[in-house]
């Protein structure tokens, strides 16, 4: 019998022209994973929420949703709350307690249960988890993997049935979000946990899953075994920024009868189908021209005397015309690297220059006149204003390579994370500055959007604007920069053009680098493959 | 981790009142120069030479409130020197002294009891009242610094952006205000994923309970059945008109007889007492580790 039923489900919000989901109907078996995709504002939010009787929004709702045949609503508080468990997107506003172990105890207590079996419980979790190391710790202290897995466990501890998981890993980087994919998976396949996961990076959750869903415009346009659902949601051109890398190659070649969805199967299909008679696309050997925008020379440092050095012996180069990607796992020092090069932090040894002149001689805050400007990671912080209109008084909106003539009196708060980042980079681009450093610009973004705000770079770079990114995410580094550098510990250990640099590394690198690595060189992007596929042509069928 | 930091924060709390409230309400010599030599032996028992600077500060206070009181007040017969036709007397001299050792003395008390009583242990405390408070303390620790660290990452990005257009103290302030009033809309703001994240776990649907991670056992009973009796012996005299001490208007004591002596003892025991636990400790683990 199916553990959670929703049928024919309909909901609109309050003043709301449009239906935020328009009959909907599927059902979740016990121990059942299910992957939901969709694109920003498709409803997939405000699905998971009808689903959590305590989060359900206000608004018009037809239908009905069934947990274990009882009407949800008519759930008890107490059983609701421990049976269906939710986490959402950020880690820290999810957080209550100060520290580890009481957040981790905080439902419990909420259901009064008794000292003993508390204790019993959350040292359990804590166990599982492997949270011993920080059991005690203030939860200020922890990384963002960290937080997004206490509150993983602190609603395993009430011993869910279902788990709701609304882009769990949007905020985190690659590498913690597949160890939080994974504790998902494991959790699913030890306790049969029916889970429910709305995620961006199909990759890896498809891997476990049983069924994709995905939502259009409030409608479910699929849900099936993964490879039905991936075919099915393949046919829709706007959806195909979603699929999984093997799968989108697959699809731009043409290939009707083949649906990879690792990146082993894409290669596997690629090695067997087709020829290997060119191995190199025709080179690209740009040296970067201009003049440099951004230098640093042997910059050392560190946030606090006795503290490790954040940034170790650093030297790099980014030039006028070029977009930078500095890549690199976390805590390598990227950000503080940004925040040097904003005039934000000193460096304790070593020149910062910004177009040649040290950045300590930019005197009265003429470093972010016309010349420097920083999009922060946390786009929300740029914000200061009740709307759009007076947050962008004064710019000059028809010279932006985009459009926000429809949020003009919209709350920044209120739009959509894309949105939001395109609000803050108009923001940024007021002050003029030659030389724009991001933090992180596409995390959270979906598919989609991220194309689009790829498009973005490339025209600010079109109007003369150095860019320097710092990101985790290799697929967009290898699509929109000119020259990519890694950095590990504090220092830059390799910096060379995309197609090079993703070539040349093995684990930081993109899936179509993994799916051609040692069949045919210096691929990157989805294009790269395309073309030396082509270029190459499938092998008769005779021979294979 | 020194065993004081073992015992539970009821009993640490009973023996702090206890030690620090009986030197409070007295202003005899002899208890106040107790409570003085206690409060620093447990003080530099948990903490050895470290943070010298911060007694050179005590010390200073102490020094600036014992002159204070002599310089204002011209009470008592036995006048030393006169100072701008104003009479310095012995009786005030010793009252400035008496006093200051009691207010350094109780702040003594007070570090090593704030050093002891970690914010868990608080919270536990408050969690045996009332598990509400203990919530509401326990989520104003999580957002106060949490609170900080974003309005500094509102006050970076905003620098970045160009908030500040010149470096003058005025457009500092009006930057800074722009970044407090954003702060308040983006507390509120956040606020609400936190109480989804309260409701979505069932804040609300029951009483709730407090989970306590100790419990109160027999040496906590021990040290806090100590601490009363020693505490109702040292004061135990006072209420017969024993132990008595007048500054004013010249120097005067009840004579020292047995009650008052007990008296003493006990006062003397209850402010040992911490310093000797961490003592045992340590000749225990030295003991212990000679044996192995």
């Amino acid at each position: 019998m199916a553990l959670l039923e929703v049928r024919d489900l309909s909901f609109a919000y309050p003043n709301a022209s449009q239906k935020a989901l328009d009959k909907v109907s599927f059902a979740l078996a016990r121990g059942e994973f299910v992957t939901l995709c969709g694109a920003t504002g498709s409803g997939k939010s405000t699905l998971m929420r009808l689903l959590k009787k305590e989060l359900q929004p206000l608004g018009s709702l037809e239908g009905e949703i069934l947990y274990d045949g009882k009407k949800l609503g008519d759930l008890d508080g107490a059983l609701s709350a421990s049976r269906i468990g939710y986490v959402c997107q950020r880690p820290d506003e999810q957080i209550v307690c100060d520290k580890v172990w009481h957040e981790l105890a905080f439902g419990l207590e909420n259901l009064g249960f008794e000292n003993g079996l508390i204790r019993r419980r959350v040292s359990e979790i804590a166990c599982y988890f492997g949270m011993e190391p920080w059991f005690e710790e203030k939860v200020s202290a922890l990384s963002g993997g960290q937080k997004q897995m206490l509150n993983l466990a602190s609603v395993m501890v009430m011993q869910p049935e279902v788990l709701l998981l609304d882009e769990p890993t949007a905020q985190l980087d690659p590498i913690q979000a597949s160890e939080f994919i994974n504790t998902v998976r494991r959790l699913n396949r030890e306790f049969g946990l029916t889970v429910l996961l709305i995620e961006h990076r199909l990759e890896e959750a498809l891997e476990r899953s049983d069924r994709l869903m995905a939502l259009k415009n409030g409608r479910l346009i699929a849900c099936a075994p993964v490879r039905e659902a991936l075919k099915e949601i393949g046919r829709q051109e706007d959806m195909v920024p979603y699929l999984p890398a093997a799968t989108r190659l697959c699809l731009k070649l043409g290939l009707k009868d083949a649906c990879p969805v690792s990146a082993k199967e894409g290669r596997a299909l690629i090695e067997k189908r087709y020829k290997r008679d060119v191995t190199a696309l025709p080179g690209e050997d740009r040296a970067p021209s201009g003049k440099p925008a951004l230098e640093f020379e042997n910059v050392y440092f560190r946030y606090s005397r006795d503290g490790k050095d954040a940034l170790k012996d650093l030297s790099f180069r980014a030039y006028e015309n070029e977009v930078f990607c500095l890549l690199g796992g976390n805590g390598s020092g990227k950000t503080t690297l940004l925040s040097c090069a904003a005039g934000l932090r000193r460096p304790y040894a070593g020149t910062v220059r910004v177009f040649g002149k040290k950045i300590r001689q930019y005197k009265n805050q003429s470093l972010y006149d016309g010349c420097v400007a920083l999009l922060p990671q946390d786009v929300q912080t740029v914000f200061l204003r009740a709307t759009v209109r007076e947050e962008l008084e004064g710019a000059c909106l028809q010279d932006l390579p985009f459009d926000l003539s429809g949020l003009m009196d919209r709350h920044p708060y209120d739009l959509s994370g894309g949105q939001q980042q395109l609000v803050a980079l108009a923001r940024a681009l007021m002050a003029k500055p030659r030389l724009l450093l991001m933090d992180e610009p596409t995390k959270g973004l979906d598919p989609e959007t991220k194309l689009r705000f790829e498009d973005v770079v490339r025209s600010l770079k079109a109007r003369g604007i150095a860019v320097l990114c710092v990101t985790h995410d290799v697929e967009f580094a290898a699509r929109v920069s000119d020259r990519c550098a890694m950095m590990f510990m504090g220092e830059v250990t390799s910096c060379d053009l995309p197609r090079r640099f993703f070539a040349g590394n093995s684990f930081y690198t993109t899936s179509f680098s993994r799916m051609t690595r040692g069949l045919y060189d210096l691929v990157a992007t989805l294009e790269d493959a395309e073309e030396i596929l082509r270029i190459n042509g499938e092998r008769d069928k005779a021979c294979s | 981790m020194s065993a004081l930091d073992r015992y539970d924060p009821v009993a640490v709390t009973v023996y702090f009142m206890a030690a620090a409230g009986v030197a409070m309400f007295s202003m005899h010599p002899v208890i106040l120069a107790l409570s003085l030599f206690g409060a620093l032996s447990l003080y530099f028992t948990r903490n050895g030479s470290n943070g010298m600077r911060s007694h050179a500060l005590y010390l200073l206070l102490f020094l600036v409130m014992a002159l204070i009181n002599p310089l204002t007040h011209h009470n008592g017969v036995t006048v030393l020197f006169v100072l701008n036709d104003n009479p310095v007397t012995l009786e005030a001299c010793l009252y400035g002294l008496a006093a200051s050792g009691m207010i350094v003395s109780v702040l003594y008390w007070f570090r090593s009891y704030s050093q002891i009583m970690t914010s868990d242990k608080l919270l536990y405390l408050f969690g045996r009242f009332s598990p509400r408070l203990a919530l509401t303390v326990s989520m104003a620790l999580r957002y106060i610094p949490l609170f900080k660290q974003q309005a500094k990452k509102v006050n970076d990005a905003q620098k970045a952006l160009g908030l500040y257009k010149d470096d003058n103290p005025i457009d500092a302030m009006r930057g800074g205000m722009r970044v407090f009033s954003v702060m308040v809309t983006w507390a509120l703001e956040n606020g609400v994923i936190t109480a989804d994240s309260m409701a979505a776990r069932g804040y609300g649907v029951t009483r709730r309970s407090f989970f306590a991670r100790r419990c109160f056992g027999a040496k906590d009973a021990c040290l806090t059945a100590s601490a009363l009796v020693l505490a109702l012996f040292s004061v135990w005299p006072a209420a017969f008109g024993g132990v008595r001490f007048v500054f004013y208007p010249a120097l005067s004591a009840v004579p020292c007889d047995g009650m008052s002596i007990a008296s003493y003892l006990c006062y003397g025991v209850l402010t040992l007492l911490p310093s000797l636990i961490e003592w045992g400790d340590e000749l225990k683990w030295r003991f212990l580790k000679s044996g192995i």
